[in-house]
């Protein structure tokens, strides 16, 4: 169990090190959960859950200003419970959204004012030409948000395990298949947030396009992604899109002659 | 279009540095805060740019304090206006009466735009599809779901994040002034958009699932409330719920909260049956 929640603590570390790693996109479920489930011996059941999680929460992404809720803490906790509690995917399911959605809260109250004051401290460094501090106050800022789940992730694991079994057998069987509908349901919100980031009256048509590719013809989501790309070269082919381009830079090259005469 | 301005590394910076600003590059999200995003990234970034650029101490502070400002860009493309920032710098260095302003003017210009089209590539087209291929794997228990979404994702992403640095240098800010008037950004963005919009279109019908199991009718004739509605349009109850989860989000309410208004309507029609 010690040696679990050691590992349990470096998936934890990874995925909080997803930004130190280039936004790679490690901490998303359907790559936290197989390792999970790696730990807790059920390689596969991890796999599972965790594509179940990413599916659900297709949509959390920082888009403009809305802070997803802190997926790494609900994956690893509900894919780690469920496993161990011997339950199924929708038990991940059904721990994994409260707490990643309780930990977005601690995160943004107590997390962001710890990283604020060791920005405030890189500021300090940059004036007083000390490199070697500003990378370091850079360093720690990073974590310092993410200090309360690096910390409660193994602890919940730890001493959760034993209170999560009688939870989820004193959860009625509704509550679960619910969960499971609504695990359906939820990537609707995720690709509504993302379709309003790109809606306008002139690419409108091209969701419904898509959407109605897949329910008439029942194309996978790679045929449509081939076609719309074909499509878009067709739409650069026949100048429906870039069309003001050519004249803007006919004139934009005239500006720079102008500006060679100088 | 003129480009040969910054192409040759006859000047000060050499490819060298410029590596050395996509190495830096990665850490670029890991300080974003809410007071000023990305900024500690940024200059972490530019300093070994701006290191060579100015030997002297104070000129380095005050180099570093210029890029200490507010900024957000998508993390994947952030590269582009740093290869952009490094030509000014080195611009400032070589011309008397460079003015220091246009360097935080012409990084905050490409915000926006920039920000745009990476959001709707990264975000809205190259996630998506990584997502479709590799749930549709994983959810069978394969392993090569995760690695593929890894792959599909990565590949393109560090492709671009490398040859961002290089173009933003190469292009500097003269180049980008002429590019953003010329409305090439806004076609680029419109494209994206497009291919954007048709996947998510997919992914929509493809991922989301709703089931009205109700009864209607008896007998031999007996159908659910779903065959009558897929009857009508493949695909009706999925479009509905997107148009009200849209129209939710129209209306500014909080994400979180329509998430707890799915919950409660899941775990309601489980109660009473009427979704499965």
């Amino acid at each position: 169990m010690i040696i679990k929640t050691i590992l349990i603590f470096l998936i934890g570390l990874l995925g909080y090190s997803e930004w130190l790693l280039g936004t790679s996109f490690l901490q998303r479920p359907i790559v936290l959960g197989p390792l999970v489930g790696l730990v807790m011996g059920d390689m596969q059941a991890g796999i599972i859950m965790g594509a179940t999680l990413e599916l659900a929460m297709i949509g959390a992404v920082s888009i403009g200003a809305y802070n997803p809720p802190d997926l790494i803490s609900g994956t690893i906790l509900g894919v780690s419970l469920a496993i161990s509690s011997g339950a199924g995917a929708d038990a991940a399911l059904t721990l994994g959204i409260p707490i990643a959605t309780v930990m977005l809260a601690v995160d943004t109250a107590l997390g962001q004012p710890i990283m604020l004051f060791f920005i405030h401290r890189c500021d300090k460094h940059a004036e007083t030409g000390n490199i070697k501090a500003f990378n370091r106050s850079m360093f720690i800022a990073g974590y310092a948000q993410s200090i309360f789940g690096i910390i409660c992730i193994p602890l919940a694991f730890y001493f959760g395990s034993s209170a999560v079994e009688k939870l989820l057998g004193v959860i009625p069987e509704f509550v679960q298949t619910g969960m499971d509908i609504t695990a359906a349901l939820l990537p609707a919100l995720g690709f509504a947030m993302l379709a309003q980031t790109m809606m306008n009256k002139k690419v409108a048509p091209f969701f419904f396009i898509g959407f109605f590719l897949v329910a008439y013809l029942k194309i996978s989501t790679t045929g449509v992604a081939i076609f719309s790309i074909l499509m878009v070269l067709m739409l650069i082919m026949f100048g429906v899109i870039g069309k003001q381009k050519g004249e803007a830079i006919v004139a934009a090259e005239e500006d720079g002659g102008d500006f060679d005469e100088f | 279009m003129n480009f040969s301005v910054h192409s040759n590394y006859e000047k000060k910076i050499t490819k060298g540095d410029l590596k050395k600003v996509f190495w830096r590059s990665i850490p670029f999200e890991h300080s974003w805060n809410y007071e000023r995003m990305g900024n500690v990234g940024y200059t972490y970034a530019m300093y070994p740019v701006l290191k060579k650029l100015y030997p002297d101490k104070d000129d380095l502070a005050q180099a570093m304090k210029r890029h200490l400002t507010l900024y957000n860009v998508t993390p994947y493309i952030c590269t582009f206006p740093l290869g952009i920032s490094a030509a000014m710098e080195e611009a400032n260095t070589m011309e008397e009466e460079f003015d220091t302003e246009s360097i935080g003017a012409v990084k905050s210009a490409l915000m926006g735009p920039l920000s745009g089209i990476g959001d709707a590539f990264f975000w809205g087209t190259l996630r998506v599809i990584a997502t479709g291929i590799g749930c549709s794997l994983a959810m069978k228990g394969n392993i090569l779901g995760p690695l593929l979404f890894l792959l599909i994702f990565n590949v393109p992403h560090y492709f671009l994040r490398y040859f961002g640095t290089f173009l933003g240098y190469k292009l500097g800010s003269e180049s980008i002034t002429k590019i953003m008037a010329s409305g090439l950004m806004d076609s680029v963005m419109e494209a994206a958009s497009i291919v954007g919009m048709m996947v998510v279109g997919a992914m929509t019908m493809d991922m989301t699932a709703i089931n009205f199991v109700t009864k209607i009718g008896s007998g031999e004739e007996a159908t659910t409330l779903q065959d009558l509605l897929t009857d009508i349009v493949p695909g009706l109850p999925v479009l509905g719920l997107f148009g009200l989860v849209y129209w939710m989000l129209k209306k500014k309410m909080n994400p979180l909260l329509i998430m707890l208004v799915m919950l409660v309507f899941g775990i309601v029609g489980a109660f009473f049956g009427f979704l499965g």
